[in-house]
């Protein structure tokens, strides 16, 4: 028997190099579109299809102008996106500057204060569905965007899938129960679906396969005569002129853009499937990529 | 070759297609208003029962016992779901043939001639034109002839199909009795005028003589002398015995398809609840989808009309869609539905659960007395769609959803955002959404005047605005202060450690002028400016944009950057 031991041992380690197809577990890595800022693109690999991906960061961090940017590539594929706006603070001005084609986004505005109070005096419910706590004002609104997003990946057919949470203090994101998150990925899982989830902080967990966190670095104006620091981020003066040259006033008039810097949280996605969109595979592994970051900028739209 | 549709006991099979369960009983259908009402129609298995017409409606109940078990049904007469049998009629007709004459509510003609190469032998689309008219709930006789009258008196004389060849209309007609005759004859005629009730009375009168001579049947008149029958009846006399020879040739009198597409349902008992109203409405839906399907149209639009049984508050309308909720000050309170798909359809299915939302959301308010559904017809889409176009959503499955997520956070919350062709900020409105077809072309991004790709800054707007109290230093903002009305509509506030600004803007003023009329003003006209905003912990930094409006000298945040 003393003998036999080496010998298996042998056997065992010469088996998968011949037989490495059987034996080794074969996954495919999620094919993935690209968010529209090809830095981030470099850093991530883009977003995955059927898998829910989350963008998150503190207010005026830059989210809302990535999911845009994200979003008009979705509808200059002419996919059909939908977008949860949860405290309906979507703007459809930027959303057009950014590129996005209106007809083909679904807003889905959740935050109605009067509807809200309406429907809990018409049905007489006094219990929110979520986990009831003090100052958990959101209940009724994360209650409608959950059961909304439900109703969407289960009509299916729709490109890009966004949660927009992202006004949503994150003591209420957190309440939100797991298995929502859980639900909601194996809902995506056989579809071609993108699954965007836009927060202050990470609440999906394991369920979501790439987690990107962004931060402001620096703000760009006209206005300012010299370099201010606040809060770590800096105002630079752009030198360019107070006036757009298409004359549109209405949106970020004085603002020049931002410059934000990003970072990878967590990704299910290897190297090689990074860098790579719509059809190039890879090998996935289940564990957290190293952290990796990259900066880039957000202009206003002259 | 001509061809006649005949339903037996019309008001009875029109009764019967919207209740099939009824086929299995005897139903009588009454006319009249109480006390005078009479049967003016039975089927089959009343008939065995021992019922008649002109019963009374007393003479009647004796056979219908109280309950559910009662071998005998009695309903009223309904000429509106007549006038939709009819319709249904006239439809199937018309897949076969566009030469159709009305003939009567019961009856119709159609010219065959030239259909052989296209539907086969005659058997073979008799049987065709039974099938189509089982499909949309009735029995018929059907009847193929060389001539329209020998036809429709096959039809009318035999049950179920009858095929007579060219040349054997007199041997086969023979056996028919005359009052047969005189039934097809009274077809024509106009009942409520004096001329149509004193040539009625007149060939009533001529059946007389004729049965009074011993002839009973179509044989007897056709084998008569055609002389001395000139001689003593008339022109009537050997008018009527062409008709029995089945020698009688005519051109038809061609009536167009209906253009209305409607079904109505009276209720015996008024109905409460949504379910077995579903119910209801489900089988007038397959109804109106197999007219449809037989016309080759789908569904653009659905209306929706319930009669109530009581008179019910008026509500506003509260939504986009037309919401009608009117009331007569004599008759009963009417409520309306309308239903708008974004596509043209025909799956009952989803006409439902539409029909179902739409209802859950806007509920009657009374019990329903009474239904009417009717269809705006549109050429059904093409399904076919290319193999490498992006997925999108089945526009059905769509609509549906749509309506459940309207059921949920209310109506003019979910759609298509338009942008408004205005300078003033926050200008949109919100559209019904509807997949873009996929012809259309595709975005593309806006570009600098350098040309190259650059990712928008964006904003997220406050909706309302939040009301702030602004202190200034050297008129630039130095604190923000919310004035919250409600508790979880705080905005913005803290010591603004940059800001950029003022920016003045103004536009819409000549929309002031003319409203006069105690609305609010349209016009706006601000100084906006852009801050950096440290809260009250100094921890967190936030970009936002706030305005202070000129007319009313308040300060508000309405975005915030990101």
């Amino acid at each position: 028997m003393a003998s036999a031991a080496p010998l298996r041992a042998r056997l065992e380690s010469s088996l998968p190099e011949r037989l490495s197809s059987t034996l080794r577990l074969r996954e495919v890595a999620p094919l993935t579109v690209t968010t529209g800022i090809a830095a981030l693109d470099a850093l991530t690999g883009g977003l995955p299809r059927g898998a829910l991906s989350e963008i998150i960061g503190p207010v005026s961090s830059g989210h809302t102008g990535v999911i845009l940017a994200a979003l008009a590539e979705a509808t200059c594929r002419r996919e059909v996106c939908a977008l949860i706006d949860a405290s309906d603070s979507f703007d459809p001005a930027s959303a057009a500057a950014a590129g996005v084609d209106l007809e083909r986004l679904l807003w889905v505005r959740c935050s109605d204060r009067p509807r809200r109070k309406f429907d809990a005096v018409r049905t007489g419910r006094t219990k929110p569905a979520l986990p009831a706590a003090s100052g958990f004002a959101f209940s009724d609104v994360l209650e409608h965007v959950l059961k909304v997003t439900d109703l969407l990946l289960q009509s299916g057919g729709f490109g890009m899938v966004v949660l927009d949470l992202g006004d949503i203090p994150p003591e209420s994101t957190r309440r939100i129960p797991l298995t929502s998150w859980f639900r909601f990925r194996r809902a995506v899982e056989p579809t071609a679906t993108v699954l965007l989830l836009v927060e202050q902080e990470s609440c999906a967990k394991t369920c979501a396969s790439l987690v990107v966190r962004l931060r402001r670095e620096a703000v760009f104006t006209s206005d300012s005569a010299s370099i201010h620091t606040f809060g770590g981020c800096q105002v630079v003066a752009s030198g360019e002129s107070g006036i757009p040259e298409n004359n549109i006033v209405s949106h970020a008039a004085l603002l020049r853009g931002m410059r934000l810097h990003a970072e990878v949280v967590r990704s299910t996605m290897t190297s090689s499937a990074k860098g790579s969109f719509d059809g190039n595979r890879g090998s996935a592994q289940r564990k957290p990529a190293q952290s990796a970051d990259v900066d880039f900028e957000l202009r206003s739209m002259w | 070759m001509f061809a006649c549709i005949y339903i037996p006991d019309f008001p009875v099979g029109a009764i019967v297609r919207t209740d099939p369960s009824l086929s299995e009983r005897a139903v009588a259908v009454l006319e009249g208003k109480p006390p005078q009402m009479r049967v003016i129609a039975l089927n089959e298995k009343a008939r065995r029962l021992g019922m008649e017409i002109n019963m009374t409606k007393l003479q009647a109940a004796v056979f219908a016992a109280p309950g559910e078990k009662s071998p005998v049904i009695l309903r009223q007469q309904s000429p509106q779901q007549e006038k939709s049998t009819h319709s249904a009629l006239l439809d199937v007709a018309h897949t076969f043939t566009p030469r159709v004459e009305d003939t009567a509510a019961d009856t119709l003609l159609l010219d065959l001639a030239g259909m052989e190469r296209l539907c086969g032998a005659p058997a073979k689309m008799a049987r065709a034109l039974a099938s189509r008219v089982r499909a949309v709930g009735l029995k018929a006789n059907i009847a193929l002839a060389g001539n329209p009258d020998a036809a429709m008196h096959a039809a009318r004389g035999f049950n179920g199909i009858t095929v007579i060849p060219n040349g054997k209309e007199a041997q086969r007609l023979g056996v028919l009795p005359l009052g047969v005759l005189l039934e097809a004859s009274e077809l024509s005629l106009d009942k409520n005028s004096d001329v149509g009730r004193e040539r009625k009375k007149l060939r009533e009168q001529m059946l007389d003589t004729l049965e009074r001579w011993g002839v009973r049947d179509f044989r007897m008149l056709a084998q008569l002398p055609e002389h001395a029958l000139a001689s003593r009846l008339g022109g009537a006399g050997t008018h009527w015995q062409r008709l029995a020879r089945g020698a009688n040739m005519r051109t038809l009198a061609l009536c167009s398809p209906p253009s209305r597409f409607e079904e109505t349902m009276e209720l015996e008992s008024p109905v409460e609840t949504l379910e077995p109203l579903l119910f209801i409405l489900n089988r007038l839906l397959e109804q109106l989808s197999a007219r449809l399907e037989a016309r080759a149209l789908a569904v653009q639009e659905l209306h929706l009309r319930l009669q109530l049984e009581q008179r019910v508050a008026e509500e506003e309308p509260t939504t986009i869609q037309e919401l009608t909720c009117s009331s007569d000050t004599a008759g009963p309170a009417i409520f309306e539905r309308t239903l708008r798909l974004p596509v043209a359809m025909r799956d009952v299915k989803v006409f439902l659960k539409l029909l179902q939302l739409e209802l859950a959301a806007h509920s009657p308010g009374a019990p329903v007395t009474k239904m009417w559904i009717r269809a705006e017809p549109a050429p059904p889409r093409s399904a076919q769609r290319g193999l490498f176009l992006p997925i999108s959503p089945a526009p059905e499955r769509l609509e549906i959803t749509l309506a459940r997520i309207s059921g949920i956070i209310g109506e003019q919350r979910v759609g298509m955002a338009h942008l408004l062709d205005s300078r003033k900020p926050d200008s949109f409105r919100l559209g019904r959404f509807v997949a873009a077809p996929e012809e259309s072309k595709p975005a593309k991004h806006p570009t600098l005047s350098g040309g190259g790709e650059i990712t928008r800054l964006a904003l997220r707007m406050f909706r309302p605005p939040r009301q702030l109290r602004v202190r200034l230093s050297e008129d630039r903002p130095l604190t923000l202060t919310t004035v919250a009305k409600q508790a979880d509509c705080t905005g913005p506030q803290g010591n603004v450690l940059w800001s950029a600004g003022p920016w003045r803007s103004s536009g819409d003023w000549w929309m002031a002028k003319s409203n006069d009329d105690g609305k609010r003003s349209e016009s706006f006209d601000r100084e906006e400016w852009d801050v950096a905003l440290a809260d009250e912990n100094g921890g967190s930094v936030a970009l936002y944009r706030i305005y202070r409006d000129l007319a009313s000298e308040h300060w508000f945040a309405d975005a915030s950057y990101d």
